[in-house]
């Protein structure tokens, strides 16, 4: 008896200290001027957007749109803040941006109208569709091919989401992050690994022997990406869409988007004109 | 299989500098971690402990209640706990290093108050009763009788919790602070040559904690040499 | 059920924890952290036995060898024993045989390994304590009655040790059953991944870590209740000091 009243009083314990859990919760730009720091989620394995290469350092695309943003931050509330990069995962993002660890993700997250329940999203600043990457010469060419093949995904991402849901057949393996599951493919242990496209052949680029691999399928799912941000953030939403617009209009995004994925960089991935003609809508005049 | 010991030369400075000491851009660092838990652990675990000898139901039962708690729940679970819920709390991000830290001190201090408790009960009771004949009050029976001889009675094991505590800053990898743990993974997922770094920093870990044990021992027997078996 | 604090309101969701899939989830998650903390934990008991005993033989290369093994294994955490396990250690094994434990669950056995072989060795020091708080008598009365030293330690030796250490055993049990939450971490679907699936899911993050903290409670009380009725059904009357104490 008395161990069953423990576990009751537990729960009551829980329940109260769950409670606390709704504390306050403050505009991100006051936080941000209060605090002085601007922290944003970003990843270790998913080049090129956001990754820690050879010499150990953060880097990529993401990661320099974020820094844009930081910059507007730095001139609305006219003082220094301090850029903290915090590592997020599918999995742990959103927790992360409500429980205020983190104020922006902008690694490599797709906008669906379920998450647009629990965050906001900027504009969208990068448009791919989902793959498969499988070793050349695999039988695997497409959603077809996946029945009873061991598919690895990261947790909590839309890609889980999709193949759970639409492609019960195939055998789910899920990994916290992308280089567990990449590194998971490369040993064998998985049939195909499945992620937006553009990650896929920056995984494929940056591997030690690109030729080894191979992207297959037809964008199974439409992945927009969008930074997200706390829900009801009006003020902070424009800072981050007005920085991001800046971008597009003055060029900015455009040289980013050339040392990224130009004909010169480790992931060449040209810009279709529908890309580009897309980005340029969604700048609203002045 | 062939091994490619050359990743592991390259990125030591990374795995040592940044993952074992914490000094770098990602802060974090496993000793940088251990050292501070341990120290505070230890001060909570007092406080624990006495507190669960307490007479008094109302300082005695909560104390009770957060041990047996923390004792049923994986180290896991408490870290995430407060992973979501002190950013919340204090209403700005918390580097994982914070979150780690009030974890782990939270977590070890319920098994370092048992050890502590079971310490002080090993003590004769006749001790305190002479110090209360002698005139001493609660406080002064606990600074300078118990206490004394419950430390001595307790080291080895204090020192072995101690030790299950470096172990466990492991875990703070989960949350992405860049510790020793974290360190070999990210380069290992990167160079895809896990298999070296996971060896290598099980040797490093090795090291520490094979140390830590045999200093237990020369401990055990310096304290107590007439209860070595 | 609304909870407004301070301006900002959290919308307390308890039924995501019953409603399909997510209950599905859950049990699967409870069976497997189960059938994990069962098979890894049978394995560490027959480890346990085998090196806690070599360690105490009279024999010194035995003692060594026994001595590498639980110094090697207990010093290291068991995460990163883990990744090297499943990520490591299959890279050495012929293709064949990679191939097989890829079909058939290789997390999962990744993770027994793991787990089996660390708690293996943490129990091996909790068997040597018990075999060392035995009297030396009792193995040269063994022997003098004409049995060998194998024999003296399966028909004499080990079954008393195994009723005295009871205590640390079970502490050593509990922290194994634990631990299997590490498993997540190289994707084993046990029940920190399920709770952490659900989180992920519908981002009610209290609701499906007070599942978690619930559920390992539960888990954690049943044992160790079953544990103490054992203790008090096999103690061994007249021994008062048990003798043993926990090691890390």
């Amino acid at each position: 008896m008395k161990r069953s009243g423990m576990i009751l009083l537990v729960a009551g314990l829980i329940l109260t200290f769950a409670a606390m859990a709704a504390a306050q919760c403050p505009s991100t730009l006051d936080k941000i001027k209060n605090s002085g720091v601007f922290t944003i989620g970003v990843r270790n394995g998913s080049p090129p957007f956001s990754f820690i290469n050879k010499q150990n350092e953060r880097a990529g695309f993401s990661n320099d749109l974020a820094m844009l943003v930081h910059k507007a931050i730095e001139q609305k509330l006219g003082k220094q803040v301090k850029l903290e990069m915090k590592e997020t995962a599918p999995a742990t993002r959103i927790p992360l941006l409500t429980s205020m660890s983190v104020d922006l993700i902008t690694e490599t997250m797709t906008d669906t109208r379920p998450r647009r329940d629990s965050v906001d999203f900027s504009l969208t600043f990068f448009v791919t569709g989902a793959d498969f990457i499988v070793k050349k010469g695999s039988p695997i060419h497409g959603t077809k091919d996946i029945a009873g093949k061991r598919i690895g995904t990261q947790q909590g991402s839309t890609n889980e989401r999709v193949l759970r849901e639409k492609y019960t057949q195939a055998q789910l393996v899920s990994f916290p992050d992308q280089a567990a599951a990449f590194m998971a493919l490369q040993q064998g242990k998985l049939d195909a690994y499945c992620n937006d496209a553009i990650q896929l052949w920056g995984l494929k680029y940056k591997s030690s022997d690109p030729a080894q691999w191979e992207v297959v399928g037809d964008w199974i799912s439409y992945e927009p990406y969008g930074m997200a941000m706390r829900k009801n953030d009006s003020d902070f939403r424009a800072v981050v869409n007005n920085a991001l617009m800046e971008a597009i209009e003055g060029g900015e995004y455009f040289k980013l988007y050339e040392k990224w994925f130009g004909a010169k960089s480790d992931v060449p991935y040209p810009m279709s004109q529908a890309f580009k003609t897309f980005l340029l809508y969604q700048v609203v005049p002045k | 299989m062939n091994f490619e010991w050359s990743v592991v030369i390259a990125n030591a400075k990374f795995l040592l500098v940044q993952g074992l000491l914490g000094f770098g851009i990602y802060g974090g660092g496993t000793l940088r971690l251990a050292i501070p838990a341990i120290l505070l652990g230890f001060v909570v675990g007092i406080i624990l402990g006495l507190a669960r000898l307490a007479n008094r139901p109302w300082i005695h039962y909560p104390a009770t209640l957060y041990i047996e708690l923390i004792r049923g729940v994986p180290l896991v679970i408490v870290i995430f706990w407060f992973w979501f819920l002190v950013p919340v709390m204090i209403g700005r991000p918390v580097p994982e290093y914070w979150v780690a830290l009030t974890a782990f001190v939270i977590f070890e201090g319920a098994y370092i108050g048992e050890i502590i408790r079971a310490g002080i009960q090993s003590v004769p009771r006749g001790q305190v009763d002479a110090a209360t004949a002698a005139g001493l009050s609660y406080a002064q029976t606990m600074i300078y009788v118990v206490l004394p001889q419950a430390i001595r009675n307790m080291i080895p094991s204090l020192v072995t919790q101690f030790i299950v505590l470096f172990k466990d800053t492991s875990l703070a990898s989960i949350i992405g602070m860049m510790d020793l743990t974290k360190a070999a993974q990210t380069v290992s997922e990167r160079e895809l040559r896990p298999f070296e770094m996971y060896l290598f920093i099980a040797v490093v870990y090795w090291c520490f904690t094979y140390s830590m044990s045999r200093f237990a021992q020369w401990l055990e027997t310096r304290m107590s040499p007439d209860r070595v078996r | 059920m609304i909870f407004g604090f301070l301006g900002m309101t959290y919308e307390f969701k308890w039924s995501v924890l019953w409603v399909q899939p997510h209950l599905t989830w859950l049990i699967d998650g409870i069976s497997t952290t189960l059938r994990l903390a069962a098979i890894s934990w049978c394995l560490a008991v027959l480890l346990g036995i085998l090196f806690g005993a070599m360690r105490t033989v009279p024999f010194r290369p035995v003692r060594i060898v026994a001595t590498a093994y639980v110094e090697f294994f207990r010093n290291v955490p068991l995460l990163v024993w883990l990744f090297f396990w499943y990520f490591g250690a299959p890279e050495v094994f012929p293709e064949v045989v990679r191939q097989w434990f890829i079909r058939h669950g290789i997390e999962f056995w990744s993770g027994v390994a793991a787990i089996s072989v660390y708690h293996g060795s943490r129990l091996a020091e909790v068997i040597r304590s018990g075999i060392q708080s035995i009297p030396k008598t009792q193995l040269e009365a063994g022997i003098s009655s004409g049995l060998s030293v194998v024999q003296t330690y399966r028909l004499i030796i080990i079954p008393v040790a195994l009723r005295l250490i009871v205590p640390p055993a079970t502490n050593e049990s509990l922290n194994l059953l634990k631990n299997t939450s590490l498993a997540m971490t190289i994707g084993v679907a046990e029940l920190t991944f399920a709770t952490r699936q659900i989180e992920t899911y519908t981002a009610k993050a209290v609701e499906a870590l007070s599942a978690a903290a619930l559920l390992y409670l539960v888990l954690c009380l049943s044992i160790s209740t079953v544990m103490n009725r054992l203790e008090s059904k096999f103690a061994i009357p007249g021994l008062i000091a048990r003798g043993v104490k926990a090691e890390h």
